[in-house]
C-alpha cells in the first residue's frame, strides 16, 4: 500500500493524460462510463444470487412446516438449506452488491473514473466463484456448521483473495480522490472496506484453520456474525443513505455534526455488541455484560442518524411518491431505526431470557438484512442503472410492484416472526407447557412466514424482469433519455466544458 | 498472569491515549471546522443544490425546482 | 474531516478496541485461569472432559453436516434464568470446560427443537434415536424436525432380517419383504447424541 503513495504510480494508474484531468472536474458521465461494466457485473451477479436465495429461502421456509417435504435428498435437508440459504444472501446477493455500491459511490465522491476495470471484474468473477462452490460444499454436507461461516475451507479463501482486489482498489480510489471534502458517506465506505477483510480473515483463522479452544471460538464467532452485519452491511447501507437521500431531493443533510457524532459512536460501540448473542451461556459474565452495555449504547447513534435522516427528509416526504430511490431509501432508513432500537431491547438480560433461541431472532436479523440493507440495496440500484446503462428503467409499474411486494413482505414477516418467537419463548420458559405444544403453537406464524417469502420472491421477479428488460435495451440504439438521466449525466457525444 | 495484565493495562493505556492525541491534533489543525461545507460537497454545477435527481420513469415531479435538458 | 490517515486511525482504533477486548482477552482469561485445560476430578480420578469415542466424534460430523444446531442447542441455561432447568434440560449450567474437545463449539442460537446438553440422559436408548431419526412422527407425533431418511436404506430382507432392522410399525413400515436399516451415518450420529451428557460437577458449577 505504499508505492500508491509515489508520483509515477499515480501517473500510471491515470486512465488518460493527468494532465488534462486535474485541469477540469471529471464529469459524471465519466465516472458512470469507468463503472459500467465492474459494477454492472456485481449487480448482475448479486440478482443471480438473490433468487437462489430466495429460492432455498422458499423451501426452508416450506419444510418448517411441512418437514416431509423433499426429505429424501440429503442435500435438500433442512439444516442444509437454511445455511445455504443465508450464505447465498449474505456472501453472493448482499456482499456483491454492497460492493457495486460502494465502488460506484466512492468513485463519485472522490470524483475519480474507476481505474483498470477488469481487476474488479477478475475478482468479481472468483468472488461468485466462491460463492458458488461454498454454496455447494454446504448442500453437498462441507459445511463449517459455524454460523455465518459456513463456507467450507476450500472455498473461503477464493473469497478472501477476491475480496483483497476489491478493498485495495477501493482504497487506492479513495487515495487517488481529486474532491478536497470528504463526504459522510466516504467515512463509511472506507471503513467498511477496511473492517471487512479484517474481521473475515481474523474469524476464518481462529475458528476455521487455526481454531482457538473452547467457548473462545463463541465469542469469535459472535464479534465476527455481529461485526458482519454491524461493520460491513450497515456502514455500506448508511453511506448509500447519506449519499442518495440529500442527492435525490437536492437538499444537503440537516446536520453534519451529527452525521459525524452518528459515525463515530456507530464505529465505537457497534463492535463490542456481539456476545448479546450468548446471553445465559456459557461465557465469563463480564464479556456479556460489556456486550449488553455496548448495545444500549448503540442507541446514541441510531437515534442521531434518524434524527439527521427526518431532517433531511422534512418537508420534502412528498417525493417519495415520485422517486422509487427515495422510497426504497427512507423504508430502510427507517427500518435500520426499528431494527437497531428493538436489537437494543433484545440485548437486555430480560428480554433475552424469552427472545432468544426463537424465531424472534430470526425475524429480528431480516429486519436488518432486509427490510434495513437490502432495501437500500434496491434504491441504489433504481438509482445507479439508469446512468450506468444510460437507459430508463422500462417500467414504472414493475418497480411500483417489486416495492410494495417487498415492503408488505417484509411487514408480515416481521410481524408473524416477532410476535411468534415472543409467545414461543414465553412457552418454552413455561415448563408446564410440553415443549411439542410450543412447537406447533409457532406453525401459524410460520405459515405465514412462507407467504411473506411468496410475497418478497413476487417483488424479486418484478425486479428481475425491469433488469433483463434494461439490460436489452442495451442493444437497441441509444435514444434521447428522460430529463432524469438528462439532469443527471451528459451525452455520450463530446462532454461538455465547464 | 503478568502477561495478561500487561497486555491488558497496556492497550487499556495505549489505544485511548492514541485515540484522545488524534483527537487533540485533528481539532487543533481544524478538521472539525466549517462542517456544512463539506454537506454540500456533493452537490456542483452539473447537479446543484435543488436539483431533484430521481424519479419513476415517465413521471414528472410536479414541485421540481428542475433545469432544462440541455440539448446534445 | 478530511484527512485521511486520520479517518483510518480512528477506524483501526476501534475495531482493534473490541478485536482486544472481545477476542484477545477472554481467551488470555481463560488460558491463564486454566479455564482451558481439561481437569482431573478428585473423585473418580478421570478427567473432565473426557475424550469422545472416535465413533461420537465421526457422528459428531454428520451433526455438524446436515446443519442440526440450525434447530438444537448445547448450553443449558443458569438455574432461575428461562425454562432450561425446569425443563430438566441440565442439572447444572452449562461451563466452558465442557466444550474444550469440540472442534467447532456448536452452542446454537435456536430452539426449534429441545436443547442436547443431556440428550443421552433423556433419551438413553438408540433405538429410539434411530427410529426419531427415520421419522420423527413415530416417536413424536406432530414434532416439526425433518425425517432424515437419507440416512437409512430400505432393502429386500435377503435369507434372514438385519439385527440392525427397524422394528417399524404400520404406517411407517415399508413394503412386505423389505427392511429399513441404518446407514453407517445413522450409527455415528446416534453414537454421538448418546455420548452427550455435562453433569460431572466441577469446581465452577458449585
Amino acid at each position: 500500500m505504499s508505492t500508491p503513495n509515489s508520483p509515477s504510480m499515480l501517473q500510471a494508474l491515470s486512465p488518460s493524460d493527468s494532465g488534462e484531468l486535474e485541469q477540469r472536474r471529471v464529469l459524471f458521465a465519466e465516472i458512470d462510463a469507468s463503472c459500467r461494466l465492474p459494477v454492472l457485473l456485481l449487480f448482475v451477479s448479486g440478482l443471480t444470487w438473490l433468487l437462489i436465495g430466495t429460492v432455498l429461502a422458499i423451501l426452508a421456509s416450506w419444510k418448517m412446516h411441512n418437514p416431509g417435504f423433499l426429505a429424501d435428498w440429503a442435500w435438500l435437508t433442512f439444516g442444509r438449506v437454511r445455511p445455504a440459504h443465508l450464505n447465498a444472501m449474505v456472501y453472493g446477493f448482499a456482499s456483491e452488491s454492497a460492493i457495486g455500491i460502494s465502488l460506484w459511490l466512492m468513485c463519485r465522491l472522490c470524483r475519480v473514473p474507476l481505474l483498470y476495470q477488469w481487476i474488479i471484474m477478475l475478482a468479481a468473477v472468483f468472488w461468485n466463484l466462491g460463492v458458488l462452490i461454498g454454496v455447494a460444499g454446504i448442500l453437498a454436507g462441507d459445511s463449517t456448521g459455524i454460523e455465518w461461516l459456513e463456507i467450507p475451507s476450500y472455498a473461503s479463501p477464493i473469497l478472501f483473495f477476491s475480496y483483497a482486489l476489491i478493498g485495495v482498489w477501493g482504497i487506492i480510489t479513495f487515495r487517488f480522490r481529486r474532491q478536497p471534502h470528504l463526504y459522510v458517506s466516504q467515512w463509511y465506505l472506507f471503513a467498511a472496506l477496511f473492517w471487512f477483510p479484517w474481521l473475515y480473515s481474523a474469524a476464518n483463522i481462529m475458528l476455521v484453520l487455526a481454531p482457538v479452544r473452547g467457548t473462545v471460538q463463541a465469542a469469535v464467532n459472535w464479534w465476527f456474525a455481529h461485526n458482519v452485519l454491524g461493520l460491513w452491511f450497515t456502514p455500506i447501507g448508511l453511506a448509500a443513505i447519506y449519499y442518495f437521500i440529500p442527492k435525490v431531493i437536492g437538499r444537503p443533510i440537516h446536520s453534519y455534526y451529527l452525521s459525524m457524532l452518528g459515525f463515530w459512536s456507530l464505529a465505537l460501540f457497534y463492535n463490542w455488541n456481539g456476545m448479546h448473542h450468548l446471553v445465559g451461556g456459557p461465557m465469563p459474565a463480564w464479556l456479556i455484560t460489556v456486550s449488553i452495555v455496548a448495545s444500549v449504547m448503540m442507541t446514541i447513534p441510531v437515534v442521531t442518524v434518524a434524527i439527521n435522516h427526518h431532517l433531511t427528509m422534512a418537508g420534502h416526504f412528498r417525493k417519495m411518491k415520485y422517486s422509487p430511490t427515495l422510497r426504497f431509501m427512507v423504508f430502510g432508513g427507517m427500518s435500520y431505526t426499528v431494527a437497531s432500537l428493538t436489537g437494543v431491547l433484545m440485548a437486555l438480560r430480560s428480554v433475552s431470557e424469552v427472545t432468544h433461541f426463537t424465531h424472534n431472532t430470526i425475524g429480528h436479523a431480516h429486519v436488518g438484512m432486509y427490510a434495513f440493507f437490502t432495501m437500500v440495496v434496491f434504491g441504489s440500484v433504481y438509482y445507479i442503472v439508469p446512468r450506468l446503462t444510460r437507459r430508463e428503467w422500462p417500467s414504472a409499474g414493475l418497480i411500483s410492484l417489486h416495492f410494495w411486494a417487498a415492503a408488505l413482505g417484509m411487514f408480515l414477516y416481521i410481524t408473524a416472526l416477532s410476535v411468534g418467537g415472543v409467545f414461543e419463548g414465553l412457552a418454552m420458559d413455561n415448563p408446564d407447557i410440553p415443549f411439542l405444544d410450543v412447537v406447533k403453537g409457532t406453525l401459524p406464524y410460520l405459515r405465514i412466514r412462507t407467504g411473506a417469502a411468496f410475497l418478497l420472491a413476487i417483488g424479486h421477479t418484478a425486479f428481475l424482469i425491469n433488469f433483463v428488460w434494461i439490460l436489452a435495451r442495451l442493444w437497441r440504439p441509444y435514444r434521447q433519455a428522460t430529463p432524469m438521466i438528462i439532469a443527471a449525466t451528459q451525452p455520450e457525444s463530446g462532454p461538455i466544458k465547464p | 498472569m503478568i502477561i495478561l495484565w500487561l497486555i491488558f493495562i497496556g492497550s487499556l493505556v495505549l489505544l485511548p491515549g492514541t485515540a484522545l492525541l488524534a483527537l487533540r491534533w485533528a481539532v487543533r489543525r481544524g478538521e472539525f471546522h466549517n462542517l456544512q461545507k463539506a454537506a454540500l460537497s456533493i452537490f456542483d454545477e452539473e447537479e446543484p443544490v435543488g436539483l431533484v435527481t430521481d424519479h419513476f420513469p415517465g413521471m414528472e415531479i410536479p414541485d421540481a425546482n428542475r433545469r432544462a435538458p440541455r440539448d446534445p | 474531516m478530511n484527512y485521511g490517515p486520520l479517518l483510518f486511525l480512528g477506524v483501526f482504533l476501534t475495531l482493534a478496541s473490541s478485536w482486544c477486548g472481545l477476542v484477545l482477552i477472554p481467551q488470555l482469561q481463560l488460558w491463564k485461569s486454566g479455564g482451558l485445560e481439561a481437569v482431573k476430578l478428585e473423585k473418580t480420578g478421570e478427567f473432565y472432559p473426557p475424550m469422545r469415542s472416535g465413533l461420537a466424534e465421526h457422528g459428531r460430523e454428520v451433526y455438524r453436516a446436515n446443519g442440526c444446531i440450525y434447530c438444537h442447542s448445547q448450553q443449558v441455561r443458569p438455574k432461575g434464568f428461562g425454562g432450561d432447568f425446569l425443563r430438566n434440560w441440565g442439572q447444572r449450567r452449562s461451563v466452558g470446560r465442557d466444550y474444550l474437545r469440540d472442534k467447532p463449539v456448536m452452542l446454537g442460537t435456536m430452539r426449534t427443537g429441545p436443547d442436547l446438553t443431556n440428550i443421552s440422559l433423556r433419551q438413553p436408548s438408540a433405538s429410539w434415536h434411530m427410529l426419531h431419526l427415520y421419522n420423527p412422527q413415530i416417536t413424536s407425533p406432530g414434532s416439526i424436525m425433518p425425517p432424515f431418511r437419507f440416512l437409512f436404506e430400505t432393502r429386500k430382507i435377503r435369507r434372514m432380517r438385519s439385527p440392525d432392522a427397524l422394528d417399524l410399525k404400520p404406517p411407517f413400515a415399508p413394503p412386505p419383504g423389505y427392511e429399513v436399516v441404518p446407514k453407517p451415518e445413522a450409527q455415528l450420529l446416534v453414537d454421538y447424541l448418546l455420548s452427550l451428557r455435562a453433569v460431572t460437577p466441577l469446581p465452577e458449577t458449585e
